[in-house]
């Protein structure tokens, strides 16, 4: 046989790239993969990082454990760009792997929203964040809620304002996208089922540079307690500084940003002495503690519910898996929505048939900067 | 101000005339503020574009950088509040020249797009390059100032934007005098009116487009400084506030000086008003629609020469 230039040249290429392509599909076959859909660029890139941290140090602990059904587990990231048409694409990219066994969504209700059709059509779990309650309840089976959606959050701003603090005179202020639309709705429902309804509902755009038309109204609406709902913690900083500057200082009780790590250092005394609804709070329990004292020991930095919730969802996606002894679909929602009190990070896991995991909030209050746990309100419904 | 009065139907709120003098006058003080800051920009955006025809978006991520400049100089590094200052604007000058010589100069012969589009081009590699380099956490860069603000009858006079309108009419009046009464000034001017005159008397064409880019810089940076301890330290204030500051430029008059300034602070007292009057969530609505009215009405802007005619 005579060997060609062209045969050479073929053997040759063959030769060089076998050993990596053999070695490529030995680590695929070897690993289980999760995708992950984050903020790495745009305004929500630093929650998209403390996300990562969370995710990571679930995956580190799942792993030395000895990984899910016998192969080590792996976080494929995609950058969503902290927009709707970003998650939209870096869904797309990862779904079109067809060795991703489960997905970790966003933390943004309205990105959530953006990519549902999608998730609906690829028939895997995706776990999410965003706390809009219509995410778990439009039909969609694929999606698992890994914090306490905005029914319980507003219930529970509205209960402690109004049993605890005993204000009646509510003034709400909230983002104008699908989180914040939809965390003003609940509290204000919540507030008419008290009967104290709100004599201000106030929205806003995000990314604003200035509050003061939002701050002047608060002050003239007569309200002795303010409650908000802000997706950013740049646009609550600003809000927070100006709030006091132009001499408001009644009582605030807010969604789990007014209580973000991020926040308090922004904000600095701006925001002493308020109140907030957080998922979690690290002395609300053992695995809370536990959580908060293994991401001090690796990132130097106290955690907030940007980490929590995708720490929480690694374990108990991987926990779900192995309990299903497949990698399924079908069979990892079954053993998902089978998990009963699960000591997670965020509270005891307990899904519903909608998906959601979690059915109450922790007040916590800001004292000189540090984030103190008041009480736990769970709900049975 | 009547306010939320329409809770239950959850239209957006609307601050009903009758708004009382004391809130106007916030309002104002508030608006001129911001304003100030837009007028800053929009001097930068000018500058550039009179000297090269061209409209340069990178403008608002040379506030961007000087603002973390002055984080890694004065918070990280912990040098006094005066040296950071003076070292993160010569540090924006250096970037300013770094930029001519990188971005503008290569395509100085072809038409105004690719050097538009590399503009925006190094817009994103300016801001990705401090995400990579600084993460993506905001930062808290505390204000000239001791005391946050001053109570002068019913209205909250925030100190730091009482520094940005001050430093804004020190720099209207500085820039009047810097080009209309010294000689660097009228080579810049004449550079920018026509270039191939300019050098057939003599002047520096290049010299000159490199001395408006650093001065433009140094003008961007300065504005990012100033706005810093309001808006906080991060990726999105550069771009957030070009935005703004590229249609005050459109209001006042593409090419002007004057009409930047006015234009940014328009831009700023009507938005504003608008977000208290008729409504928050719109407030950067009513901002665009001011441009997109221009547009259409007035495309020279109120005192400038037409865009079209520019471009």
């Amino acid at each position: 046989m005579k060997l060609t230039r062209r045969d050479f040249t073929a053997g040759l290429a063959v030769g060089i790239t076998a050993p990596y392509a053999i070695r490529s599909a030995r680590a695929q076959a070897a690993t289980l993969k999760i995708g992950m859909c984050v903020p790495v660029t745009g305004p929500a890139a630093e929650q998209g990082l403390w996300a990562q941290n969370g995710a990571k140090l679930a995956l580190a602990a799942v792993n030395k454990a000895g990984g899910v059904l016998g192969k080590q587990v792996e976080l494929v990231i995609e950058d969503d760009q902290t927009t709707n048409p970003g998650i939209v694409l870096a869904f797309s990219k990862l779904a079109a792997q067809p060795d991703i066994v489960a997905f970790l969504g966003s933390i943004r209700s309205t990105q959530v929203m953006a990519m549902a059709p999608d998730v609906l059509k690829l028939g895997k779990p995706v776990m999410i964040g965003g706390t809009n309650p219509d995410l778990t309840h439009m039909g969609n089976p694929w999606l698992f809620r890994f914090r306490p959606n905005d029914s319980y959050s507003g219930r529970v701003i509205a209960d402690f304002g109004v049993n605890t603090l005993g204000k009646k005179k509510w003034a709400i202020v909230h983002s104008t996208d699908a989180f914040g639309t939809a965390g003003g709705k609940a509290l204000s429902d919540a507030l008419s089922k008290l009967g104290a309804p709100p004599v201000l509902d106030q929205g806003y755009a995000n990314q604003s540079q200035d509050f003061t038309p939002v701050v002047l109204a608060v002050k003239q609406s007569g309200a002795d307690v303010l409650g908000t709902y802000f997706t950013f913690e740049n646009d609550l900083g600003i809000f927070a500084r100006q709030l006091r500057q132009l001499g408001v200082t009644i009582p605030w009780v807010g969604s789990p940003s007014v209580v973000a790590v991020s926040s308090t250092k922004l904000a600095g005394p701006a925001l002493y002495g308020t109140f907030g609804v957080a998922d979690y709070a690290e002395e609300s329990g053992d695995a809370p503690r536990a959580f908060g004292k293994s991401y001090r020991e690796t990132y130097k930095t106290a955690p907030d519910i940007q980490s929590a919730w995708t720490y929480d969802a690694v374990t108990i996606l991987s926990a779900a898996i192995n309990k299903a002894g497949s990698t399924d679909p079908t069979k990892i929602r079954e053993a998902i929505l089978a998990l009963k009190k699960f000591p997670g990070a965020e509270g005891e896991y307990n899904f519903d048939q909608n998906g959601d995991g979690l059915h109450g909030y922790n007040v916590v209050r800001n004292e000189k900067g540090m984030i103190v746990f008041d009480k736990h309100i769970e709900f049975n419904d | 101000m009547a306010c939320g009065k329409a809770i239950n139907n959850r239209r957006p709120k609307i601050l009903l005339p009758g708004i009382s003098m004391d809130l106007a006058l916030q309002l104002l003080f508030t608006g001129i503020g911001i304003g100030a800051v837009y007028a800053l920009v929009a001097l930068g955006f000018v500058l550039i574009f009179r000297a090269t025809n061209v409209v340069n978006f990178a403008q608002g991520e040379f506030s961007m950088v000087a603002a973390y400049l002055m984080v890694v100089f004065a918070v990280d590094l912990g040098w006094p509040y005066w040296l950071s200052f003076l070292l993160a604007l010569a540090g924006m000058a250096l970037l300013g020249a770094i930029f001519n010589l990188g971005v503008y100069y290569p395509l100085r012969h072809r038409s105004f797009l690719p050097v538009i589009i590399a503009t925006i081009g190094a817009s994103i590699l300016l801001s990705n390059s401090v995400l990579a380099i600084y993460g993506p956490q905001p930062q808290v860069l505390e204000g000239w100032f001791e005391t946050p603000g001053i109570q002068l009858g019913p209205v909250y006079l925030d100190s730091q934007y009482l520094l940005i309108i001050a430093v804004t009419i020190v720099l209207v009046i500085f820039n009047y005098w810097f080009f209309e009464h010294t000689m660097l000034g009228k080579k810049l001017q004449a550079t920018s009116q026509d270039k191939e005159m300019a050098s057939l008397l003599g002047i520096s064409v290049s010299t000159m487009i490199m001395i408006t880019f650093i001065y433009s810089a140094v003008l961007g940076g300065l504005a990012g400084i100033l706005v810093a301890p309001v808006l906080f330290v991060s990726i999105q204030m550069g771009s957030t506030i070009a935005l703004k500051a590229f249609a005050a430029t459109i209001i006042g008059g593409f090419g002007d000086v004057t009409g930047a300034i006015i234009g940014g602070l328009a831009l700023g007292i009507i938005e504003t008003f608008g977000a208290a009057y008729i409504s928050v969530p719109y407030k950067d609505g009513f901002a665009f629609l001011v441009l997109v009215a221009f547009l259409v009405f007035r495309p020279q802007g109120i005192f400038g020469e037409r865009v079209a005619e520019k471009a």
